[in-house]
């Protein structure tokens, strides 16, 4: 590189380098930030370089490997030049097709990009949600940039701020630029540039004054300056130079973290070449302006961002901070003035000047001019380096750009500002992000991490993580940081750990004010941010560990134990019988099983399985523990007689009747614990034989009859009557039920009444509510269902529809309609795909928007007008012939953290019908509870205490659907279970408020021996299933049991998070167990 | 790049070693200048032994004139140093916040319950040294596990094992005839673009690239291996470690002309044609490994 003596020299080199360029000639941009490498894109690059040698074609396709571009979810990836085409995801074979695919000007389809939810591929990148909703004005130049060349900086417009501002060698010109752009600093604090360096231009000459750029990038979940120093390395040594301009500086220093050695290595070499070049050293480009930069590596603290600890940082000493005034701007380095400003800020100092000052604040909004990078991470879909115009809001940021959550779990609140800010709500999500919003929500912009935290994430555990970060990076200086962080940590760990009290929250508030009023540096009068943001919006979560004893994250190891058990609303104890299946003691495991579930065969088929959901294999990222299947297993294999319940004699004798109205799983529940206390119950049906939902809803081909039958008989011993075809409100009352003398009444008669659709038509011959086309067929034989029929909705209930209805025998097609896509299908995964198999076609992203007759629509005929104009038609002698429905698309997202579907106008279309059976949902039949004093809530839910099921008649009782809406089986158990307790409470005088506990495990169970690898590469056991072709028409099971070496082998894949908990302590601590054992 | 048997590197036993008053001398003496040069000085001690010797610091307090009790109170602030010797393999776990949530503190939990020891310390076999670190800014692919330089992402906790594994075997063992990013180039001279390859001396399995090289009044042969990514060579010359050699064309004599220089080492880069098209470039120092290879 020959050095350039002038600065029409550096125009005419760019105008060489400009003209050289091909710029329809084919390039492959393979990204090779830090995200991308640990992503294998090395592997990649090197692959590619092999095929174009070995092809010879260097010269027809070229290749630029560059720094971050942002979506690091989707590493590694290749960008085609001058298609646009961004293939996620690449593995090595697939590097030659892309090529290949390039030189021919196609693409390579099944690599494209692919939004998630609506399956469309994107052809050119910048239509990707992820990228279209960002303005990259720092982040852009990277995908254009290989940061080890500076002629590719220099093509790209590089240097050429640097140029006018040399040309014009007026610096308070410069610094009048700066300070009319409203640019402030991106460190977080967001100071204004240019009063800074207007500050420093001001300060006396005679001793040299610094200008810095802080790369000590240490908030963790930050990661923006890192990947704008290892992309655009020249960027900031052209607005370090275009500062000194400014403010007379003569010295440079970068300052940059230790972690980051791709940075420090693109940084040595863009020092390197542009020194070559004479953009930086003496006599720059020809002119009297000199100025050189030199990099100083931190060594590991975080305090060393706060300023005045970089500068003793930076001068050798150990990074404390000091009282200011004076301000390193008076004094600084070696007592010399000087400016620091972070790495985003000095990237944006040549395009704010070759913006000019007014467009560069032009963008943004008031008081908040320009673009910022956040790193949005954690829980969130499209995880990466965003860049945004300031103002944006954080749902448009969370939503849009990132794609909402990454699972099921609802997003809670985003964190920004590293370990001095806060956690935001997602009431508040509407916040524009910019530097004086953020502090009024109790945060602050920090550097730009923004963390997103779901119903998994503990607000308790991540207000601890902060301050046990703090409390190990307090410098130590003042003592109400080095004390207080501390102090307010050992109380966050007590809540932590169930042993904290409701005033503990008082003693951390108040002492997170003292810290934040009396400490010195930033870090101290922030580091209570995490605390009272958490406080503020989150003081719920933190009462529920300190009063229920309960972590509902399930992050917070001492509450939660067993994951496992803890899930299970009967607190099974799961670990526990599956390594008693692992040895193969079967009976024990289904005595644990029984234990604490009266019908554990019934669970063994329908349950919805929350202890695998939250298994530790889980939570990893790794398949759950089939427990569903093992407990099957376990069910199918062992006679019920080898467990026999303790009864206890406490109402022997004694007359103390109880009236339990409904006989689905709450109400057998909670019959059965009432007996075995002495208590004699009735049962009260309204059907003609008992059960519930488990045999009027639920198809015998997920859960046989005789089972229901069989374990419903084994809980209806002497002490339980069972009344069957009596209805509440037309048979009993709750008042004839205590005048006959009942101490207290269970209400269970569950949710089973179906929602509407609420369209016109909609009581016409064969359509017909879920609900009731379930019943006549599972209670009473009746086959609603003929010819062609369609299933509206998409839960549980609308699978079981479409599943019985297609095993009806003059039905010949079914058809289910969801408004959604079937990511978001509230039914188990599992069973969606069952009926897929089985031959149900599903429409999803359809709403139906009209009802039409056979009369009208022979009359009418189907266009478009008759969708736009009400039909109107007498019910009595009409029949569903179709419906006409319309596309939906997605749009924002709802309360529930979904996208909305919205109607795209245009795109109706028409189903012929024979049957409809409407599934969108049920609610308890509960009309005539409020005529006898009860009070009914919304969605007809009756209104009944948490802790106690105690309604607000004295007496009444309440549990399972009818008071939580339609909900799962083992939660319906787990009520009746409670409404035993409660009810013996009530009867015995006791307070009814059960006291709180942990259930911790508690018996050693010798863990197999099991090997890494086999544990790694062990897969989860399926059970067999019955053949499509053996399932049609009939009702057999579909679903068989473990074979013996499958569920050994699955019981083998347990964690055994109980051993934590029950492993006997080993006293010789001082020998430590030897690698690649565990330590026993 | 000149660097014997290379592939097996990071096997240099980082135990207690003794401290050479002669190295640590020079470390001090090249740093002396700069501002701020006891962090600098400790650093590269640091490399030097993977820790900081006592014996280290006395001599850095001695040379520097400044007292212990500073050099001490550096060592011990900075996150970086380490006064105890550190384990043949560092595993370095992220406890970031996007690590965090993403459920960080089991993965350490693992690490520790495999290795027997807590975070910070070193096995009794000097094998693995396990620390944690706040942030190393690869947010977005937490939870992240750096072991030797390798970074690890999204790691789960039954892939633990297999990664200590992986790490005691060593990351840079490649199946060199198995191996997609393995590959043999072909070069010539840029000078007289005559082939360089010499197929009558075979390393790796295949012919080897034939250069002269010159250094301190000694001159000779060197054949490197043409597999881009290994580094086997053999040489009739004893070349010590650091020394900077001369490449000259077999053929015409003329010294392959440098246009750069090495980012790592500020030594010249050597320039040899492609076969198929491009440059590769090896730096010119006995025991560094930078190469590039430009396909423009």
């Amino acid at each position: 590189m020959q050095i350039l003596s002038s600065v029409d020299e550096l125009k005419e080199l760019r105008s060489v380098l400009f003209d050289a360029i091909d710029k329809d000639k084919p390039r492959i941009v393979i990204c090779a930030g830090t995200a991308c490498q640990a992503s294998g894109s090395n592997d990649i690059i090197r692959v590619a370089k092999r095929y174009i040698i070995q092809k010879a074609l260097v010269g027809k396709v070229a290749l630029r490997i560059t720094g971050c571009h942002g979506f690091c979810e989707m590493g590694p990836f290749i960008l085609t030049e001058p298609q646009q085409a961004f293939y996620t995801q690449v593995k090595l074979d697939d590097v030659p097709r892309i090529i290949d695919a390039l030189l021919s000007g196609e693409y390579v389809h099944d690599l494209l990009y692919e939004d998630r939810d609506t399956g469309q591929k994107y052809f050119n990148r910048d239509d990707i949600p992820f990228f279209k909703n960002q303005k990259r004005s720092i982040l852009g130049a990277n995908t254009k940039i290989d940061p080890i060349r500076i002629y590719d900086y220099i093509v790209q417009d590089g240097y050429r701020a640097l140029e006018n501002v040399l040309s014009r060698n007026d610096p308070q010109w410069v610094v009048a630029q700066v300070k009319r752009s409203g640019l402030r600093g991106r460190g977080g604090g967001g100071f204004p540039t240019g009063v800074k360096w207007e500050l420093l231009a001001n300060q006396p000459t005679n001793l040299g004054k610094f200008l810095v750029c802080n790369a000590d990038e240490g908030d963790p979940g930050a990661y923006m300056d890192r990947s704008v120093l290892e992309g655009n390395p020249h960027s900031i040594i052209e607005g370090m130079l275009i500062g000194a301009l400014g403010t007379g500086a003569t010295e440079g220093i970068v300052y940059v973290r230790n972690e980051y050695p791709v940075a420090v290595k693109h940084l040595n070499i863009a020092l390197q070449q542009a020194r070559e070049l004479g953009l930086i050293g003496k006599k720059i480009l020809g002119t009297d302006f000199s100025f050189d930069i030199k990099m100083v590596r931190g060594a590991g603290a975080f305090v060393c961002g706060e300023e005045t600890a970089l500068i003793r940082s930076i001068e050798g000493k150990v990074g404390e901070p000091r009282q200011r005034p004076p301000f390193p701007v008076q004094k600084g380095i070696d007592g010399r003035p000087t400016a620091i400003n972070n790495v985003e800020t000095w990237a944006n100092i040549p395009l704010l000047f070759r913006l000019g000052a007014d467009e560069f604040k032009k963008i943004g909004n008031k008081n908040n001019s320009g673009t910022k990078i956040f790193s949005l991470v954690g829980k969130v879909r499209n995880t990466g380096l965003v860049e945004v115009p300031m103002g944006k809001s954080i749902k448009e940021i969370v939503y849009d750009i990132g794609g909402g959550s990454v699972s099921r779990a609802k997003i809670k609140a985003v964190q920004t500002g590293g370990p001095s800010g806060g956690c935001i709500p997602a009431e508040k999500f509407d916040l524009p992000v910019d530097y004086d919003s953020l502090i009024e929500a109790g945060s602050i912009m920090g550097s730009g991490g923004m963390i997103v935290m779901d119903q998994n994430t503990c607000m308790v555990d991540v207000a601890k993580y902060f301050m046990n970060f703090l409390k190990d990076e307090s410098c130590g200086k003042c003592f109400t940081c080095r004390k207080g962080t501390q102090r307010m940590y050992e109380i966050l760990e007590d809540i932590s750990k169930g042993k904290a009290t409701l005033e503990s929250l008082d003693l951390l508030k108040e002492l997170a004010e003292v810290v934040k009023d009396t400490t010195m540096c930033g870090l101290g009068q922030t580091a209570s941010n995490p605390v009272l943001s958490t406080l503020r919006y989150f003081r719920k979560e933190y009462e529920r560990h300190i009063v229920d004893k309960k972590c509902d994250a399930f992050v917070c190891k001492d509450l939660v134990g067993a994951p496992c058990q803890t899930a299970c609303p009967l607190g099974t104890e799961v670990w526990r019988y599956v390594a008693l299946i692992e040895k193969g003691e079967y009976e024990d495991a289904y005595k644990i099983i029984r234990e604490v579930n009266p019908l554990p065969s019934i669970c063994a088929r329908v349950c919805d399985r929350k202890c695998e959901t939250r298994c530790s294999h889980a939570a990893s990222g790794g398949q759950g523990i089939a427990v569903r299947s093992l407990k099957r297993f376990v069910t199918d294999r062992i006679d019920p007689a080898v467990y026999t319940p303790i009864r206890k004699s406490t109402y022997n004798g004694d007359k103390t009747k109880v009236a339990i109205v409904g006989s689905g799983p709450a109400g057998l529940a909670a019959a059965h614990y009432l007996s075995l206390l002495g208590v004699k119950v009735t049962i009260i049906e309204a059907e003609d034989r008992p059960g519930g939902m488990l045999i009027s809803c639920i198809p015998a081909y997920r859960l046989p009859h005789d089972i229901v039958t069989k374990e419903i008989e084994s809980l209806l011993d002497e002490n339980v009557t069972l009344k069957c075809g009596t209805r509440l409100g037309r048979d009993v009352t709750i008042d004839g039920l205590f005048n006959d003398g009942f101490k207290a009444v269970f209400l269970a008669i569950g949710a089973d009444k179906s929602w509407r659709l609420d369209l016109e038509g909609e009581d016409v011959r064969g359509i017909y509510p879920s609900m009731q086309f379930l019943k006549e067929f599972n209670l009473r034989g009746r086959e609603l269902a003929k010819g062609h029929v369609g299933i509206i909705g998409g839960g549980n209930s609308a699978v079981d529809a479409a599943r019985v209805a297609i095993r009806q025998k003059k039905v010949k097609k079914v058809t289910m309609l969801y408004r959604r896509t079937s990511h978001e299908m509230p039914a188990y995964a599992e069973e969606v795909e069952a009926a897929i198999e089985e031959g149900i076609k599903l429409e999803t992203l359809v709403t139906p928007v009209k009802i039409r007759y056979i009369k009208a629509a022979e009359a009418e005929g189907i266009t478009v007008e008759t969708f736009v104009s009400p039909i109107k038609i007498d019910a009595k002698h009409g029949h569903l012939a179709d419906i006409r429905c319309i596309r939906n698309k997605l749009g924002e997202m709802d309360s529930s953290g979904r996208r909305k579907p919205i109607p795209i106008l245009g795109t109706e279309f028409t189903i012929p019908l024979d049957t409809m059976i409407v599934a969108i949902g049920e609610r308890p039949d509960s009309d005539c509870l409020a005529s006898m004093g009860l009070d009914v809530g919304k969605s007809g839910r009756l209104s009944a205490d948490t802790e106690t099921l105690s309604t607000n008649r004295p007496g009444v009782f309440a549990g399972g659907d009818l008071v939580t809406g339609p909900n799962t089986v083992v939660d319906a158990i787990a009520a009746g279970r409670k409404a035993a307790e409660v009810i013996d409470r009530y009867l015995s005088g006791k307070e009814l408020r059960l006291p709180t506990k942990i259930t911790l495990p508690k018996f050693f169970l010798e863990p197999p021996q099991i090997g890494d690898e086999e544990l790694e590469e062990a897969e989860r056991e399926e059970p067999a299933t019955l053949p499509v072709g053996s399932r049609r028409k009939n009702f057999a099971e579909v679903e068989m049991s473990l074979s013996v070496d499958q569920a050994k082998r699955e019981a083998r894949r347990c964690l055994r998070c109980d051993l934590e908990f029950t492993q006997p302590k080993n006293d010789n601590e001082s020998e430590p167990a030897s690698i690649g054992e565990k330590s026993i | 790049m000149i660097q014997k048997a290379a592939l097996s590197n990071g096997d240099e036993v980082m135990t207690q070693q003794d401290v050479d008053p002669v190295i640590i001398t020079k470390i001090v003496e090249k740093h002396n200048k700069d501002r701020g040069e006891i962090i600098a000085i400790l650093e590269e001690i640091q490399t030097e032994y993977g820790y900081l010797p006592e014996e280290a610091l006395r001599i850095v307090s001695d040379k520097t004139k400044r007292s212990l009790v500073d050099i001490y109170g550096i060592a011990t602030f900075y996150r970086l140093f380490s006064l105890k010797p550190r384990g043949k393999h560092l595993v370095c776990a992220c406890l970031g916040t996007a690590c965090h949530v993403r459920g960080a503190p089991r993965i350490v939990e693992e690490l520790q319950s495999q290795l027997g020891i807590q975070a910070g310390e070193t096995t009794a076999d000097m094998e693995f040294t396990l620390e944690t670190v706040n942030c190393l800014g690869a947010c977005a692919l937490g939870p992240v596990v750096v072991i030797d330089g390798h970074y690890f992402s999204k790691v789960k906790k039954s892939g633990i094992g297999q990664l200590l594994e992986k790490a005691r075997t060593g990351f840079d063992k490649i199946d060199i005839a198995k191996d997609k990013r393995i590959f043999p180039i072909e070069v010539s001279c840029p000078h007289c673009n005559r082939s360089l390859m010499d197929e009558s001396f075979a390393i790796d399995n295949h012919p080897s690239i034939r250069v002269a090289i010159s250094f301190d009044h000694q001159d000779g042969w060197l054949r490197l291996s043409c597999l881009y990514g290994s580094y086997n060579i053999s040489t009739e010359l004893d070349v010590p470690m650091d020394t900077v050699v001369k490449f000259n064309c077999p053929h015409c004599h003329v010294e392959l002309p440098s246009t750069s220089n090495c980012a790592m080492c500020k030594a010249p880069m050597v320039p040899l044609l492609v076969r198929g098209g491009g440059i590769a470039k090896i730096c010119s120092r006995r025991g560094c490994k930078n190469h590039m290879l430009d396909v423009l």
